[in-house]
Protein backbone atom coordinates (compact mmCIF):
# COMPACT_ATOMS: atom_id res chain seq x y z
CA UNK A 1 0.00 0.00 0.00
CA UNK A 2 1.33 3.67 -0.79
CA UNK A 3 1.97 6.65 0.91
CA UNK A 4 0.44 9.66 0.30
CA UNK A 5 2.63 13.13 1.07
CA UNK A 6 0.02 16.20 0.92
CA UNK A 7 1.30 19.39 0.08
CA UNK A 8 -0.08 22.92 0.21
CA UNK A 9 -0.47 24.72 -2.81
CA UNK A 10 1.05 28.75 -2.77
CA UNK A 11 3.93 29.55 -0.56
CA UNK A 12 5.26 26.41 1.53
CA UNK A 13 4.77 24.65 -1.84
CA UNK A 14 7.89 26.70 -2.97
CA UNK A 15 9.95 26.92 0.64
CA UNK A 16 9.18 22.79 0.41
CA UNK A 17 11.01 21.86 -2.63
CA UNK A 18 14.92 21.98 -1.28
CA UNK A 19 13.45 20.52 2.09
CA UNK A 20 11.76 17.20 -0.06
CA UNK A 21 15.19 17.32 -2.28
CA UNK A 22 17.41 16.67 1.41
CA UNK A 23 14.80 14.20 2.64
CA UNK A 24 15.35 12.32 -1.03
CA UNK A 25 11.87 12.99 -2.51
CA UNK A 26 12.05 14.02 -6.07
CA UNK A 27 8.14 13.95 -7.64
CA UNK A 28 7.20 14.37 -10.88
CA UNK A 29 8.84 18.32 -12.48
CA UNK A 30 5.02 19.05 -12.59
CA UNK A 31 4.36 19.17 -9.21
CA UNK A 32 5.61 22.26 -8.59
CA UNK A 33 3.88 24.04 -11.33
CA UNK A 34 1.33 25.46 -9.85
CA UNK A 35 -0.81 25.87 -13.90
CA UNK A 36 -0.64 21.82 -14.06
CA UNK A 37 -4.25 20.41 -13.74
CA UNK A 38 -2.64 17.15 -12.07
CA UNK A 39 -3.21 16.89 -8.56
CA UNK A 40 -1.30 13.58 -7.95
CA UNK A 41 2.26 13.06 -8.32
CA UNK A 42 4.67 9.89 -8.41
CA UNK A 43 7.61 10.04 -7.05
CA UNK A 44 11.04 8.59 -7.77
CA UNK A 45 10.05 6.22 -4.62
CA UNK A 46 7.79 3.71 -5.88
CA UNK A 47 5.19 3.79 -2.63
CA UNK A 48 5.27 7.44 -2.25
CA UNK A 49 2.77 10.06 -3.94
CA UNK A 50 2.25 13.41 -3.51
CA UNK A 51 -0.54 15.40 -3.71
CA UNK A 52 -0.90 18.86 -3.98
CA UNK A 53 -4.14 20.47 -2.34
CA UNK A 54 -4.89 23.80 -0.84
CA UNK A 55 -3.26 24.33 2.59
CA UNK A 56 -6.75 23.67 4.95
CA UNK A 57 -7.06 20.72 3.22
CA UNK A 58 -3.83 19.01 4.07
CA UNK A 59 -4.96 19.24 7.91
CA UNK A 60 -7.76 17.55 6.67
CA UNK A 61 -6.56 14.77 3.89
CA UNK A 62 -4.28 14.03 6.71
CA UNK A 63 -6.82 13.53 9.73
CA UNK A 64 -8.72 11.30 7.62
CA UNK A 65 -6.45 9.22 6.57
CA UNK A 66 -6.61 9.70 2.78
CA UNK A 67 -2.86 11.21 3.01
CA UNK A 68 -0.46 8.96 6.21
CA UNK A 69 1.81 12.77 5.57
CA UNK A 70 1.74 15.88 5.16
CA UNK A 71 3.19 19.34 5.39
CA UNK A 72 0.97 22.29 6.10
CA UNK A 73 1.20 25.30 8.21
CA UNK A 74 0.54 25.53 12.36
CA UNK A 75 -2.08 28.16 11.64
CA UNK A 76 -3.96 25.41 10.16
CA UNK A 77 -3.55 22.66 13.10
CA UNK A 78 -4.02 25.10 15.41
CA UNK A 79 -7.52 26.49 13.84
CA UNK A 80 -8.70 22.80 12.97
CA UNK A 81 -7.17 21.40 15.92
CA UNK A 82 -7.79 17.64 14.80
CA UNK A 83 -6.96 14.53 17.12
CA UNK A 84 -6.38 12.46 14.31
CA UNK A 85 -3.05 14.48 13.34
CA UNK A 86 0.63 14.31 14.89
CA UNK A 87 2.69 17.14 14.19
CA UNK A 88 5.91 15.31 14.84
CA UNK A 89 8.68 18.19 13.22
CA UNK A 90 8.39 21.78 12.66
CA UNK A 91 10.24 21.91 9.25
CA UNK A 92 11.11 25.89 9.88
CA UNK A 93 9.50 26.84 6.55
CA UNK A 94 6.99 29.20 5.74
CA UNK A 95 7.15 31.26 8.85
CA UNK A 96 4.95 33.98 9.58
CA UNK A 97 2.69 35.12 12.08
CA UNK A 98 -1.40 35.31 13.31
CA UNK A 99 -2.38 38.77 14.02
CA UNK A 100 -4.63 40.96 14.67
CA UNK A 101 -4.19 44.15 12.52
CA UNK A 102 -6.64 47.34 12.08
CA UNK A 103 -7.23 50.82 10.77
CA UNK A 104 -4.14 52.92 11.30
CA UNK A 105 -6.12 55.76 12.03
CA UNK A 106 -8.36 53.70 14.70
CA UNK A 107 -5.17 51.76 16.26
CA UNK A 108 -5.09 52.51 19.88
CA UNK A 109 -8.77 54.55 19.69
CA UNK A 110 -10.75 51.85 21.35
CA UNK A 111 -10.70 50.39 25.14
CA UNK A 112 -10.94 46.77 24.30
CA UNK A 113 -11.63 45.99 27.82
CA UNK A 114 -14.82 47.79 27.84
CA UNK A 115 -16.58 45.93 24.70
CA UNK A 116 -18.69 42.77 25.32
CA UNK A 117 -18.49 42.17 21.05
CA UNK A 118 -16.54 43.21 18.17
CA UNK A 119 -16.49 42.24 14.84
CA UNK A 120 -14.15 40.34 12.71
CA UNK A 121 -13.03 39.06 9.63
CA UNK A 122 -10.94 36.21 9.25
CA UNK A 123 -10.59 33.09 7.62
CA UNK A 124 -9.31 31.38 11.29
CA UNK A 125 -12.41 31.52 12.59
CA UNK A 126 -12.34 29.72 15.62
CA UNK A 127 -8.68 31.08 16.38
CA UNK A 128 -10.24 34.37 16.28
CA UNK A 129 -13.40 33.22 18.90
CA UNK A 130 -10.27 31.72 21.05
CA UNK A 131 -8.64 34.58 21.09
CA UNK A 132 -11.24 37.63 21.60
CA UNK A 133 -12.92 35.24 24.25
CA UNK A 134 -9.48 34.49 26.39
CA UNK A 135 -10.25 38.20 26.84
CA UNK A 136 -13.95 38.55 27.80
CA UNK A 137 -14.83 40.04 24.15
CA UNK A 138 -17.50 37.72 21.74
CA UNK A 139 -15.85 37.86 18.31
CA UNK A 140 -18.19 37.67 15.61
CA UNK A 141 -16.78 36.44 12.69
CA UNK A 142 -17.68 37.58 9.22
CA UNK A 143 -16.03 34.57 7.09
CA UNK A 144 -13.57 35.81 4.19
CA UNK A 145 -10.98 33.50 2.34
CA UNK A 146 -8.78 35.96 0.72
CA UNK A 147 -8.77 39.98 0.98
CA UNK A 148 -9.37 40.45 4.23
CA UNK A 149 -7.32 43.73 4.47
CA UNK A 150 -10.40 45.45 2.30
CA UNK A 151 -12.89 44.32 5.31
CA UNK A 152 -12.18 47.44 7.90
CA UNK A 153 -12.41 49.91 5.18
CA UNK A 154 -15.31 49.03 4.02
CA UNK A 155 -17.29 48.93 6.77
CA UNK A 156 -17.46 44.92 7.24
CA UNK A 157 -15.67 44.63 10.37
CA UNK A 158 -13.77 46.59 12.90
CA UNK A 159 -10.80 44.26 12.96
CA UNK A 160 -9.26 41.37 11.24
CA UNK A 161 -7.56 38.25 11.86
CA UNK A 162 -5.12 36.85 9.55
CA UNK A 163 -1.44 35.69 8.35
CA UNK A 164 1.17 38.15 8.49
CA UNK A 165 4.63 37.21 6.79
CA UNK A 166 6.25 41.20 6.01
CA UNK A 167 2.97 43.34 6.85
CA UNK A 168 3.36 44.76 3.67
CA UNK A 169 -0.30 43.93 2.55
CA UNK A 170 -1.79 45.58 5.64
CA UNK A 171 0.20 48.53 5.00
CA UNK A 172 -0.67 49.12 1.53
CA UNK A 173 -4.18 48.73 3.08
CA UNK A 174 -3.73 51.20 5.65
CA UNK A 175 -3.61 48.63 8.44
CA UNK A 176 -1.61 48.43 11.05
CA UNK A 177 -0.48 44.81 13.18
CA UNK A 178 -1.70 45.59 16.70
CA UNK A 179 -1.53 42.27 18.57
CA UNK A 180 0.39 39.00 17.88
CA UNK A 181 -2.28 35.61 18.14
CA UNK A 182 0.75 33.06 17.40
CA UNK A 183 4.03 32.48 15.31
CA UNK A 184 3.52 29.82 12.24
CA UNK A 185 5.75 28.00 11.08
CA UNK A 186 5.02 24.53 8.74
CA UNK A 187 5.19 21.40 10.44
CA UNK A 188 5.49 17.55 8.98
CA UNK A 189 2.01 15.86 9.56
CA UNK A 190 1.50 12.31 10.17
CA UNK A 191 -2.05 10.07 10.53
CA UNK A 192 -2.36 8.59 13.95
CA UNK A 193 -3.37 5.41 13.02
CA UNK A 194 -1.46 5.30 10.17
CA UNK A 195 1.92 5.75 12.45
CA UNK A 196 0.77 3.63 14.77
CA UNK A 197 -0.09 0.82 12.23
CA UNK A 198 3.16 1.12 9.45
CA UNK A 199 5.61 3.03 12.56
CA UNK A 200 8.51 1.25 10.48
CA UNK A 201 7.75 3.61 7.18
CA UNK A 202 6.25 6.34 8.40
CA UNK A 203 8.93 6.77 11.13
CA UNK A 204 11.32 6.04 8.39
CA UNK A 205 9.66 8.74 6.40
CA UNK A 206 9.85 11.14 9.62
CA UNK A 207 13.33 10.40 10.30
CA UNK A 208 14.35 11.31 6.89
CA UNK A 209 12.49 14.86 7.07
CA UNK A 210 14.37 15.29 10.77
CA UNK A 211 17.82 14.32 9.02
CA UNK A 212 17.06 17.07 5.94
CA UNK A 213 16.42 19.46 8.48
CA UNK A 214 19.78 19.37 9.67
CA UNK A 215 22.02 19.53 6.88
CA UNK B 1 -35.06 24.48 -2.56
CA UNK B 2 -37.30 22.50 -0.11
CA UNK B 3 -38.68 25.20 2.59
CA UNK B 4 -38.37 22.59 4.92
CA UNK B 5 -35.53 20.26 4.84
CA UNK B 6 -35.31 19.76 8.19
CA UNK B 7 -39.00 17.54 8.30
CA UNK B 8 -38.22 14.85 6.04
CA UNK B 9 -39.80 11.53 7.81
CA UNK B 10 -36.46 9.30 7.33
CA UNK B 11 -34.13 12.11 8.54
CA UNK B 12 -32.69 10.97 12.19
CA UNK B 13 -30.76 13.20 14.66
CA UNK B 14 -27.16 13.39 14.09
CA UNK B 15 -25.27 10.79 14.84
CA UNK B 16 -27.79 8.12 14.73
CA UNK B 17 -29.03 5.73 12.12
CA UNK B 18 -31.18 2.73 11.11
CA UNK B 19 -29.51 -0.71 10.39
CA UNK B 20 -30.63 -2.06 7.28
CA UNK B 21 -30.83 -5.80 5.96
CA UNK B 22 -28.43 -7.64 6.13
CA UNK B 23 -26.28 -5.39 7.87
CA UNK B 24 -28.45 -5.78 11.05
CA UNK B 25 -28.38 -9.53 10.84
CA UNK B 26 -24.35 -9.17 10.27
CA UNK B 27 -24.14 -7.37 13.34
CA UNK B 28 -26.01 -9.52 15.46
CA UNK B 29 -23.77 -12.11 14.32
CA UNK B 30 -20.25 -10.83 14.51
CA UNK B 31 -20.99 -9.99 17.64
CA UNK B 32 -22.29 -13.44 18.95
CA UNK B 33 -19.25 -15.11 17.24
CA UNK B 34 -17.10 -12.53 19.41
CA UNK B 35 -19.81 -13.03 22.48
CA UNK B 36 -19.12 -16.79 21.99
CA UNK B 37 -15.34 -16.28 21.85
CA UNK B 38 -14.79 -14.55 25.27
CA UNK B 39 -17.27 -16.82 26.99
CA UNK B 40 -14.93 -19.86 25.30
CA UNK B 41 -11.78 -18.39 27.53
CA UNK B 42 -14.30 -18.10 30.61
CA UNK B 43 -15.26 -14.88 30.42
CA UNK B 44 -19.21 -15.04 32.20
CA UNK B 45 -22.14 -12.85 30.18
CA UNK B 46 -23.80 -9.92 32.27
CA UNK B 47 -26.32 -7.10 31.18
CA UNK B 48 -26.20 -3.98 33.02
CA UNK B 49 -29.13 -1.83 32.16
CA UNK B 50 -28.85 0.70 29.78
CA UNK B 51 -29.80 3.67 32.54
CA UNK B 52 -28.82 4.01 36.33
CA UNK B 53 -28.36 6.83 38.28
CA UNK B 54 -26.15 8.98 37.82
CA UNK B 55 -24.31 9.33 41.07
CA UNK B 56 -23.52 5.44 40.36
CA UNK B 57 -22.78 5.49 36.92
CA UNK B 58 -20.28 8.47 37.59
CA UNK B 59 -18.51 7.06 40.82
CA UNK B 60 -14.98 6.05 40.10
CA UNK B 61 -13.92 5.06 36.31
CA UNK B 62 -17.25 6.42 35.17
CA UNK B 63 -16.55 9.90 36.03
CA UNK B 64 -14.70 10.75 32.69
CA UNK B 65 -18.04 9.76 30.83
CA UNK B 66 -20.24 12.47 32.74
CA UNK B 67 -19.55 15.43 30.17
CA UNK B 68 -20.76 11.93 27.31
CA UNK B 69 -23.82 11.10 29.15
CA UNK B 70 -27.39 11.65 28.21
CA UNK B 71 -29.30 12.85 30.95
CA UNK B 72 -33.09 12.05 31.97
CA UNK B 73 -35.56 12.72 35.12
CA UNK B 74 -36.44 9.71 36.55
CA UNK B 75 -39.72 10.91 37.19
CA UNK B 76 -40.80 8.01 39.23
CA UNK B 77 -37.90 9.17 42.24
CA UNK B 78 -37.34 12.27 40.75
CA UNK B 79 -33.56 11.68 40.28
CA UNK B 80 -31.06 11.86 37.32
CA UNK B 81 -30.79 9.45 35.73
CA UNK B 82 -27.69 8.63 32.71
CA UNK B 83 -27.78 6.91 29.68
CA UNK B 84 -24.85 4.64 29.70
CA UNK B 85 -22.18 6.00 27.48
CA UNK B 86 -19.36 3.32 28.01
CA UNK B 87 -20.28 0.28 29.68
CA UNK B 88 -17.08 -0.66 31.80
CA UNK B 89 -18.03 1.59 34.83
CA UNK B 90 -21.58 -0.54 35.07
CA UNK B 91 -19.20 -3.34 35.31
CA UNK B 92 -17.10 -1.82 37.59
CA UNK B 93 -20.33 -1.35 39.81
CA UNK B 94 -21.24 -4.21 39.67
CA UNK B 95 -18.06 -6.10 40.98
CA UNK B 96 -17.96 -3.84 43.46
CA UNK B 97 -21.44 -4.52 45.03
CA UNK B 98 -23.39 -7.50 43.61
CA UNK B 99 -20.52 -9.86 43.01
CA UNK B 100 -18.27 -8.66 45.39
CA UNK B 101 -18.46 -12.00 47.05
CA UNK B 102 -17.82 -13.64 43.88
CA UNK B 103 -14.76 -15.40 43.72
CA UNK B 104 -11.50 -13.46 42.25
CA UNK B 105 -10.43 -13.23 39.62
CA UNK B 106 -13.28 -12.48 38.32
CA UNK B 107 -14.25 -12.70 34.71
CA UNK B 108 -17.29 -10.81 33.11
CA UNK B 109 -18.47 -10.03 29.60
CA UNK B 110 -21.02 -7.92 28.12
CA UNK B 111 -22.17 -6.71 24.92
CA UNK B 112 -24.98 -3.98 24.10
CA UNK B 113 -25.37 0.15 22.86
CA UNK B 114 -24.31 2.48 24.30
CA UNK B 115 -25.37 6.66 23.92
CA UNK B 116 -22.86 9.76 23.76
CA UNK B 117 -23.30 13.33 23.49
CA UNK B 118 -20.71 13.81 20.66
CA UNK B 119 -18.82 11.73 18.28
CA UNK B 120 -15.39 12.92 16.38
CA UNK B 121 -14.78 13.74 13.12
CA UNK B 122 -13.42 10.36 12.13
CA UNK B 123 -16.58 8.80 14.24
CA UNK B 124 -19.82 10.90 14.44
CA UNK B 125 -21.74 8.31 15.54
CA UNK B 126 -23.61 9.01 18.70
CA UNK B 127 -24.96 5.37 19.24
CA UNK B 128 -22.48 2.37 18.69
CA UNK B 129 -21.96 -1.20 20.00
CA UNK B 130 -19.66 -2.20 22.46
CA UNK B 131 -18.93 -5.78 22.93
CA UNK B 132 -16.38 -6.14 25.91
CA UNK B 133 -15.06 -8.59 28.92
CA UNK B 134 -13.12 -7.61 31.88
CA UNK B 135 -10.84 -9.10 33.96
CA UNK B 136 -11.27 -8.12 37.74
CA UNK B 137 -9.06 -8.83 41.01
CA UNK B 138 -5.92 -9.75 39.45
CA UNK B 139 -2.73 -6.90 39.29
CA UNK B 140 -0.37 -8.88 36.73
CA UNK B 141 2.11 -9.24 33.34
CA UNK B 142 -0.25 -12.33 32.96
CA UNK B 143 -3.29 -10.53 33.07
CA UNK B 144 -2.93 -7.38 31.26
CA UNK B 145 -1.93 -9.55 28.51
CA UNK B 146 -4.67 -12.26 28.86
CA UNK B 147 -7.53 -9.27 27.36
CA UNK B 148 -5.65 -8.59 24.48
CA UNK B 149 -5.09 -12.10 23.61
CA UNK B 150 -8.86 -13.00 24.05
CA UNK B 151 -9.89 -9.65 21.90
CA UNK B 152 -7.55 -10.40 19.22
CA UNK B 153 -8.94 -14.41 19.30
CA UNK B 154 -12.34 -12.62 18.94
CA UNK B 155 -11.29 -9.99 16.20
CA UNK B 156 -10.35 -13.42 14.31
CA UNK B 157 -13.07 -15.58 14.67
CA UNK B 158 -14.97 -12.60 12.59
CA UNK B 159 -12.47 -13.07 10.15
CA UNK B 160 -9.86 -9.93 10.83
CA UNK B 161 -6.34 -10.48 10.12
CA UNK B 162 -3.38 -8.42 9.94
CA UNK B 163 -4.02 -7.36 13.42
CA UNK B 164 -1.94 -4.39 15.40
CA UNK B 165 -2.09 -3.62 19.13
CA UNK B 166 -0.46 -0.26 20.14
CA UNK B 167 0.26 -0.43 24.01
CA UNK B 168 0.97 2.65 25.94
CA UNK B 169 1.27 3.96 29.87
CA UNK B 170 -1.16 6.77 30.23
CA UNK B 171 -0.06 7.35 33.67
CA UNK B 172 3.51 7.64 32.83
CA UNK B 173 4.00 10.93 31.10
CA UNK B 174 1.50 12.84 33.78
CA UNK B 175 3.20 11.12 36.58
CA UNK B 176 6.50 12.44 35.62
CA UNK B 177 5.75 15.48 34.56
CA UNK B 178 3.98 15.98 38.21
CA UNK B 179 7.04 14.85 40.02
CA UNK B 180 9.54 17.34 37.40
CA UNK B 181 7.62 20.04 36.70
CA UNK B 182 5.06 20.25 39.70
CA UNK B 183 2.26 19.72 37.03
CA UNK B 184 1.86 20.42 33.12
CA UNK B 185 0.88 23.49 31.43
CA UNK B 186 -1.62 23.53 28.29
CA UNK B 187 0.94 24.02 25.81
CA UNK B 188 2.92 21.15 27.05
CA UNK B 189 -0.13 18.79 27.08
CA UNK B 190 -1.02 19.26 23.70
CA UNK B 191 2.44 19.50 22.20
CA UNK B 192 2.94 15.55 23.94
CA UNK B 193 -0.42 14.63 22.68
CA UNK B 194 0.20 15.73 19.26
CA UNK B 195 3.92 14.53 19.27
CA UNK B 196 5.46 18.08 18.42
CA UNK B 197 8.99 17.59 19.47
CA UNK B 198 9.80 21.11 19.01
CA UNK B 199 7.15 22.22 21.01
CA UNK B 200 8.16 19.54 23.58
CA UNK B 201 11.30 20.77 24.03
CA UNK B 202 10.17 24.42 23.99
CA UNK B 203 8.03 24.03 26.89
CA UNK B 204 9.35 21.34 28.61
CA UNK B 205 11.67 22.76 30.89
CA UNK B 206 13.56 20.36 33.09
CA UNK B 207 11.62 17.35 31.78
CA UNK B 208 12.33 18.25 28.07
CA UNK B 209 15.00 15.90 27.29
CA UNK B 210 13.74 13.20 28.93
CA UNK B 211 10.12 14.07 27.72
CA UNK B 212 12.14 14.20 24.21
CA UNK B 213 13.53 10.55 24.75
CA UNK B 214 9.72 9.20 25.24
CA UNK B 215 8.46 10.66 21.98
CA UNK B 216 11.60 8.73 20.16
CA UNK B 217 11.03 5.34 22.32
CA UNK B 218 7.97 4.49 20.48
CA UNK B 219 7.62 2.58 16.94
CA UNK B 220 7.94 -1.29 17.10
CA UNK B 221 7.76 -2.62 20.34
CA UNK B 222 11.04 -4.78 19.95
CA UNK B 223 12.44 -1.56 19.22
CA UNK B 224 10.64 0.66 22.16
CA UNK B 225 10.77 -1.86 25.15
CA UNK B 226 15.20 -1.88 24.78
CA UNK B 227 15.00 2.34 24.49
CA UNK B 228 12.06 2.39 27.59
CA UNK B 229 14.31 0.53 29.72
CA UNK B 230 17.58 2.08 29.10
CA UNK B 231 16.04 5.34 29.87
CA UNK B 232 17.01 7.28 33.41
CA UNK B 233 13.36 7.36 34.84
CA UNK B 234 12.45 8.00 38.28
CA UNK B 235 11.29 4.69 40.34
CA UNK B 236 7.40 5.13 39.68
CA UNK B 237 8.07 5.44 36.12
CA UNK B 238 10.46 2.61 35.73
CA UNK B 239 7.76 0.05 37.45
CA UNK B 240 5.41 1.06 35.03
CA UNK B 241 8.34 0.60 32.15
CA UNK B 242 8.92 -2.82 33.53
CA UNK B 243 5.46 -4.34 33.59
CA UNK B 244 4.97 -2.98 29.86
CA UNK B 245 7.67 -5.16 29.52
CA UNK B 246 7.07 -7.65 30.75
CA UNK B 247 3.28 -7.46 29.27
CA UNK B 248 5.17 -7.73 25.74
CA UNK B 249 7.16 -10.58 26.77
CA UNK B 250 3.87 -12.62 27.45
CA UNK B 251 2.29 -11.26 24.00
CA UNK B 252 5.40 -11.92 22.04
CA UNK B 253 5.66 -15.88 23.75
CA UNK B 254 2.19 -16.10 22.96
CA UNK B 255 1.56 -14.55 19.62
CA UNK B 256 5.03 -14.08 17.82
CA UNK B 257 3.35 -12.84 14.80
CA UNK B 258 1.33 -10.02 16.45
CA UNK B 259 2.11 -6.54 15.43
CA UNK B 260 3.29 -5.22 18.76
CA UNK B 261 3.74 -0.89 19.19
CA UNK B 262 4.58 1.36 21.87
CA UNK B 263 3.73 4.34 22.52
CA UNK B 264 4.51 5.99 25.95
CA UNK B 265 3.25 9.30 25.20
CA UNK B 266 -0.24 8.10 24.43
CA UNK B 267 -2.65 9.14 26.81
CA UNK B 268 -5.63 10.23 24.91
CA UNK B 269 -8.79 8.33 25.63
CA UNK B 270 -7.62 7.46 28.82
CA UNK B 271 -9.26 9.20 31.58
CA UNK B 272 -9.52 6.71 34.36
CA UNK B 273 -6.01 4.41 33.53
CA UNK B 274 -3.97 3.19 35.98
CA UNK B 275 -1.68 0.95 33.69
CA UNK B 276 -0.99 -0.80 30.48
CA UNK B 277 -3.55 0.20 28.38
CA UNK B 278 -3.70 -1.06 24.14
CA UNK B 279 -5.96 0.09 21.07
CA UNK B 280 -6.34 -2.71 18.63
CA UNK B 281 -6.13 -1.96 14.56
CA UNK B 282 -6.49 -3.49 11.46
CA UNK B 283 -3.29 -3.02 8.72
CA UNK B 284 -4.71 -0.10 6.67
CA UNK B 285 -8.11 0.85 8.34
CA UNK B 286 -8.51 3.95 9.28
CA UNK B 287 -10.42 3.23 12.24
CA UNK B 288 -9.47 1.63 15.77
CA UNK B 289 -10.92 -1.89 16.38
CA UNK B 290 -11.39 -1.52 20.33
CA UNK B 291 -9.40 -0.50 23.11
CA UNK B 292 -9.00 -1.00 26.72
CA UNK B 293 -6.38 -0.92 29.67
CA UNK B 294 -6.14 -1.58 33.55
CA UNK B 295 -7.96 0.92 36.02
CA UNK B 296 -8.80 0.66 39.54
CA UNK B 297 -12.48 -0.72 40.57
CA UNK B 298 -14.47 -0.37 43.27
CA UNK B 299 -12.74 -0.08 46.71
CA UNK B 300 -9.56 0.34 44.71
CA UNK B 301 -9.62 -3.65 43.16
CA UNK B 302 -7.28 -3.63 40.21
CA UNK B 303 -8.72 -4.72 37.34
CA UNK B 304 -8.15 -4.40 33.47
CA UNK B 305 -10.76 -4.44 30.92
CA UNK B 306 -11.06 -4.37 26.80
CA UNK B 307 -13.65 -3.03 24.64
CA UNK B 308 -14.31 -3.72 21.02
CA UNK B 309 -16.71 -2.02 18.85
CA UNK B 310 -18.94 -4.22 16.64
CA UNK B 311 -19.54 -1.15 13.94
CA UNK B 312 -16.00 -0.60 13.14
CA UNK B 313 -15.02 -4.89 12.92
CA UNK B 314 -18.38 -5.37 10.82
CA UNK B 315 -17.62 -2.84 8.35
CA UNK B 316 -13.88 -4.04 8.34
CA UNK B 317 -14.77 -7.79 8.39
CA UNK B 318 -15.26 -10.18 5.54
CA UNK B 319 -19.16 -10.76 5.34
CA UNK B 320 -20.00 -13.96 6.57
CA UNK B 321 -22.46 -15.94 4.03
CA UNK B 322 -26.22 -15.20 4.99
CA UNK B 323 -28.83 -18.18 4.71
CA UNK B 324 -29.76 -18.62 1.11
CA UNK B 325 -33.40 -17.51 0.58
CA UNK B 326 -35.53 -19.67 -1.16
CA UNK B 327 -39.27 -18.91 -2.31
CA UNK B 328 -42.17 -21.57 -1.44
CA UNK B 329 -45.18 -20.94 -3.75
CA UNK B 330 -48.24 -21.58 -2.27
CA UNK B 331 -49.39 -24.74 -1.33
CA UNK B 332 -45.57 -26.60 -0.55
CA UNK B 333 -45.80 -29.10 2.14
CA UNK B 334 -44.75 -28.04 5.37
CA UNK B 335 -42.57 -30.52 6.31
CA UNK B 336 -40.19 -30.09 2.70
CA UNK B 337 -40.35 -26.29 4.19
CA UNK B 338 -39.09 -27.37 7.32
CA UNK B 339 -36.40 -29.42 5.72
CA UNK B 340 -35.72 -26.41 3.53
CA UNK B 341 -34.58 -24.32 6.48
CA UNK B 342 -32.86 -27.42 8.07
CA UNK B 343 -30.29 -27.33 5.02
CA UNK B 344 -29.72 -23.74 6.02
CA UNK B 345 -32.11 -22.21 3.66
CA UNK B 346 -34.28 -18.83 5.08
CA UNK B 347 -38.07 -20.08 3.35
CA UNK B 348 -40.10 -17.24 1.84
CA UNK B 349 -43.94 -18.36 1.72
CA UNK B 350 -45.90 -17.52 -0.75
CA UNK B 351 -48.69 -16.09 0.93
CA UNK B 352 -51.00 -15.91 -2.56
CA UNK B 353 -51.29 -18.40 -5.75
CA UNK B 354 -49.64 -16.94 -8.43
CA UNK B 355 -49.01 -17.57 -12.44
CA UNK B 356 -45.45 -16.80 -12.77
CA UNK B 357 -43.86 -18.37 -8.96
CA UNK B 358 -40.41 -17.65 -9.96
CA UNK B 359 -40.86 -13.81 -11.10
CA UNK B 360 -42.61 -13.62 -8.04
CA UNK B 361 -39.06 -15.60 -6.19
CA UNK B 362 -36.83 -12.98 -8.08
CA UNK B 363 -38.64 -9.56 -7.08
CA UNK B 364 -38.08 -10.72 -3.53
CA UNK B 365 -34.61 -11.16 -3.86
CA UNK B 366 -34.59 -15.09 -3.41
CA UNK B 367 -32.07 -17.08 -4.93
CA UNK B 368 -33.59 -20.44 -4.96
CA UNK B 369 -37.38 -21.46 -5.70
CA UNK B 370 -38.85 -24.92 -4.91
CA UNK B 371 -40.67 -26.39 -7.74
CA UNK B 372 -41.43 -29.81 -8.71
CA UNK B 373 -40.75 -31.22 -4.98
CA UNK B 374 -36.43 -29.51 -5.42
CA UNK B 375 -35.38 -26.63 -4.37
CA UNK B 376 -33.98 -25.03 -8.04
CA UNK B 377 -31.58 -22.20 -8.03
CA UNK B 378 -33.40 -18.85 -10.01
CA UNK B 379 -30.67 -19.15 -13.13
Amino acid sequence: MSIVLALPKGRILKDAGPLLARAGIFPEADYADESSRRMRFPTNHPGLDVIRVRSFDVATFVAFGAAQIGICGSDVLMEFDYPEVYAPLDLGIGQCRISVAEPKDDAGQTDFTRASRIRVASKYPNMAKKHFAAKGIQAEIVPLNGAMELAPGLGLSRLIVDLVQTGSTLKANGLVETDVIAQVSSRLIVNRIALKTRPDEIGAWIEAFRKALTP
Amino acid sequence: MNDTPLSHPALLPAGLRDILPPEAELEARSIEAIMDCFAAHGYERVKPPLLEFEDSLFAGSGAATAEQTFRLMDPDSQRMMGLRADTTPQIARLAATRLSAAPRPLRLAYAGQCLRVRGSDLEPERQIAQAGIELIGEDSATADAEIILTAIEALEAVGLTQLSVDLTVPRLVPDLIDSQLGGASPALTRALDRKDSAAVAAHGGVAAALLGQLLDASGQADRAIPALLGLALPAPAKALVARLAETVAVLRAARPGLQLTVDPVEFRGYQYHTGICMTLFAAGAQAELGRGGRYLGGEAEPATGITLYPDTIIRLAPRPKLRPRLYLPLGTAATAAAAARAQGFATINGLTPLPDPRAEAARLGCSHIFSDGQIVPLA
